[in-house]
């Protein structure tokens, strides 16, 4: 996990009253790792905020009791200065400053891409410093770093393309988690692209030569589902 | 004409109004000339003959010939020459004809008198048979001249005429009057025309001011500001009018436009959030939650619902624009009762294993679309059966009224208060209570859309509700 403390989980709170749409933000974030609650309307998520402590909100505009600039303003003029992200419909464009302005920190418009939500999640936590995303990744001999893209084992450069540099990043933010082929090829190669997952056991393969890995492999293959990254091999 | 059509309508117009005031004054001046040129020449020539009547007279008496009955008296050429003579002034010279034309006597001795013009034979034959003012005009040596002829009786009223005297008269004085009459005359035109071109422009330009802020406007709407008036003057006149309801016509437009754009921006807002959900849980879904089976069942079922719904949405929107032209509306006779019957399963599948009773009304034959009855009916009993919890039933019955006959679906649901009701009939309009309690989200369309069917066939709906009791909606159908 990204966050300085893995046992210690990012806490979101979800304001939305559209079952489906709040389905996929509780999946999909539960996914990512982050700690989520779901409330369907501006009384509920007041609620639910008094309960609890939350690192970020995430608010419709469109509520069946309130409208959710309301409820910014509530939060705002209660509370803390919690990051905000809204969720608004594309007729109101006009009404985004509105949204800046009554306290909301970030805006993004429906429909919206789960990757740009992340993104923009990320971007929140980090300002409030919630956060301290650390630019490089450890495991073990083998850092990589976010910024310049650059792998190194031992201090000694590895040279990867792309994909690789993806399927690497991938592993070494979620250590030990299971991710079928097609997930890979998913997240790597992007959603739409079109092709057997037999390129995911190429890239692999050379990613583990370039990595020097022998067995005990750092990136495991998991019999019949997938691959897994065990970042305590890395020190053999 | 094709010219004329070039031109502005200011510019025909004044252009229209010059030429007939030109015409109208010259036809006028032309008139009065004419006029006074005649009555000069009358009045000169009865000055004439009330001058040669005593002479004449006097002359008979003086040569015996007041009681003559000769016919064939021949005239003594210096009897004549002195009654030519007599007749004779500065202006003025005559000349004495016998019965055949020939002349007897010139009564123009001295060098200045003026010269006889020679006698022309018609008139001297119309002079000799009897008539008696013969006057014509004439020119001698280009100048113009007034021609008397008197026949020469022995006594009035005579039959018996034994020549023709013959007067003529320069009308070079008369001339020159009527010249100077003629310039005066012309410059009055002008100047009656240069005032009149010029008023009657101003005017046309003050009247066709409103219609040129009236052109000034439509070309502002035009490039799509609808928020232009028209502002007039003067209420009362045509172009007053015209503004006035041109005005009320583009505030219907203004309307129009303003509540298509807020339809379009529902629609895209209706749209956007299925497909969010769509995207998202997809996103979800191929980023890994695939690979497991309860993520992959939560979201794939919220997808179906999504989909679902964008479908619905699709449908409503089609069934609204096919409205819009009234001739998708294929009206028919429908007998209530088995239109009820078939639609009965209909209805059952909707409510699930909901208590829903049709009561069966009076025999009527109503005109009405099939399909479109079917949909209204549709819409409203899921209405009903979605705002009304699952204990109670909905009943559908009908009433006969004068000419028609009205429908009503009754739930014993929540009803709606007073704000919902009087926003129902708006498209995408939802209910605050619908949106809170219904598991299944609406679009808001349900109740415009059967309002347009309805009053596609010529009836009306309305609905009565208490919060807390029930709904039932009316509509009617006319008669067949
Ligand atoms: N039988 C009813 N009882 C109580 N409220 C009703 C009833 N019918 C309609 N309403 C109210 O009127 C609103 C508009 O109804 P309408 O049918 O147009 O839209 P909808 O039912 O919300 O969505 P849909 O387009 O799916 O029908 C509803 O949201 C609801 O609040
Ligand atoms: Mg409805």
């Amino acid at each position: 996990m990204n966050t300085d403390k893995n046992d210690n989980k990012i806490k979101i709170l979800i304001i939305e009253d559209d079952p489906v749409i709040t389905e996929f933000l509780c999946t999909g974030l539960k996914y990512e790792g982050y700690e989520v609650t779901p409330s369907t309307g501006g009384k509920a998520g007041f609620d639910a905020l008094q309960q609890g402590t939350f690192d970020l909100i995430i608010l419709d505009v469109m509520l069946p009791d309130t409208d959710g600039f309301k409820v910014c303003e509530h939060i705002r003029d209660c509370e803390s200065d919690i990051p905000i992200l809204m969720l608004t419909v594309k007729k109101e464009i006009s009404d985004r400053v509105k949204g800046l302005d009554s306290g909301a920190d970030d805006y993004l418009t429906k429909p919206f891409s789960f990757d740009e939500l992340l993104a923009r999640i990320r971007a929140l936590l980090r300002r409030s410093g919630r956060i301290h995303e650390s630019k490089r990744l450890r495991a073990g001999a083998i850092v990589l770093d976010l910024e310049t893209r650059e792998v190194t084992k031992n201090g000694k450069k590895i040279n990867l393309t792309p994909t690789e540099f993806g399927l690497l990043e991938l592993f070494m933010r979620h250590p030990h988690r299971v991710f079928t082929r097609e997930t890979l090829l998913n997240r790597v190669l992007g959603y739409d692209y079109d092709g057997g997952t037999n390129i995911i056991d190429v890239h692999i393969s050379h990613l583990r030569n370039k990595l020097d890995d022998r067995p005990p492999h750092l990136i495991r293959t998991i019999y019949a589902v997938g691959y897994a990254f065990h970042p305590e091999g890395a020190n053999t | 004409m094709k010219v004329l059509d070039k031109l502005s309508l200011r510019a025909r117009l004044g252009l229209l109004y010059a030429v007939l005031l030109i015409f109208s004054v010259v036809v006028v001046g032309c008139y009065s000339y004419w006029n006074i040129w005649q009555l000069f020449i009358s009045n000169k020539s009865s000055q004439l003959r009330a001058r040669a009547k005593p002479i004449i007279e006097h002359w008979l008496v003086d040569n015996d010939l007041t009681k003559s009955n000769n016919p064939h008296l021949k005239l003594n050429p210096e009897k004549a020459f002195i009654l030519a003579r007599d007749l004779t002034s500065r202006d003025t010279v005559a000349i004495v004809l016998n019965r055949k034309g020939d002349i007897i006597a010139n009564g123009k001795c001295l060098p200045e008198e003026p010269q006889a013009p020679i006698p022309d034979k018609r008139y001297f034959r119309r002079a000799l048979s009897g008539e008696n003012e013969v006057t014509y005009r004439s020119q001698v040596n280009g100048k113009p001249v007034l021609v008397l002829l008197i026949p020469l009786r022995p006594r009035p009223a005579s039959p018996q005429i034994f020549g023709v005297i013959q007067m003529s008269t320069l009308l070079t004085d008369i001339r020159k009057i009527l010249f100077r009459h003629g310039t005066m005359l012309v410059s009055l035109v002008a100047i009656i025309l240069i005032l009149g071109i010029v008023t009657g422009f101003w005017l046309i330009g003050v009247s066709l001011k409103d219609l040129q802020s009236l052109l000034t406007s439509c070309n502002q709407i035009s490039k799509g500001n609808f928020s232009q008036r028209v502002s007039v003057k003067n209420h009362r006149d045509e172009i007053g009018k015209l503004a006035i309801s041109f005005n009320q016509m583009i505030e219907k437009l203004e309307a129009t436009f303003a509540s298509q754009q807020r339809f379009v921006a529902n629609v895209a807002h209706e749209l956007m959030t299925p497909l969010t959900g769509l995207r998202g849980s997809l996103e979800v879904l191929l980023r890994g939650a695939q690979d497991d089976p309860s993520a992959m069942a939560r979201l794939s079922k919220g997808m179906y619902r999504e989909v679902n719904r964008l479908i619905r949405l699709c449908e409503q929107l089609l069934g609204l624009s096919q409205l819009e032209s009234c001739s998708n509306v294929h009206k028919q006779p429908i007998i209530l009762s088995e239109f009820f019957n078939e639609f009965k399963a209909n209805a059952q599948v909707l409510a699930g294993g909901r208590s829903l009773s049709i009561q069966q009304g009076p025999y009527v034959k109503v005109s009405a679309d099939p399909d479109l009855l079917k949909q209204i009916l549709l819409n409203l009993l899921s209405n009903a059966l979605r705002y009304s919890p699952r204990e109670t039933p909905v009943v559908i019955r009908w009433k006969l009224l004068p000419e028609q006959v009205e429908i009503q679906i009754s739930d014993q649901g929540q009803g709606m208060d007073r704000e919902t009701l009087s926003h129902a009939f708006e498209p995408f309009y939802q209910g605050k209570l619908a949106r809170l309690v219904s598991n299944e989200k609406g679009i808001g369309l349900g109740l415009s859309l059967a309002k347009s069917m309805v009053e596609a066939q010529g009836g009306m709906i309305r609905i009565e509700s208490e919060p807390g009791k029930g709904t039932t909606v009316f509509f009617t159908l006319p008669l067949e």
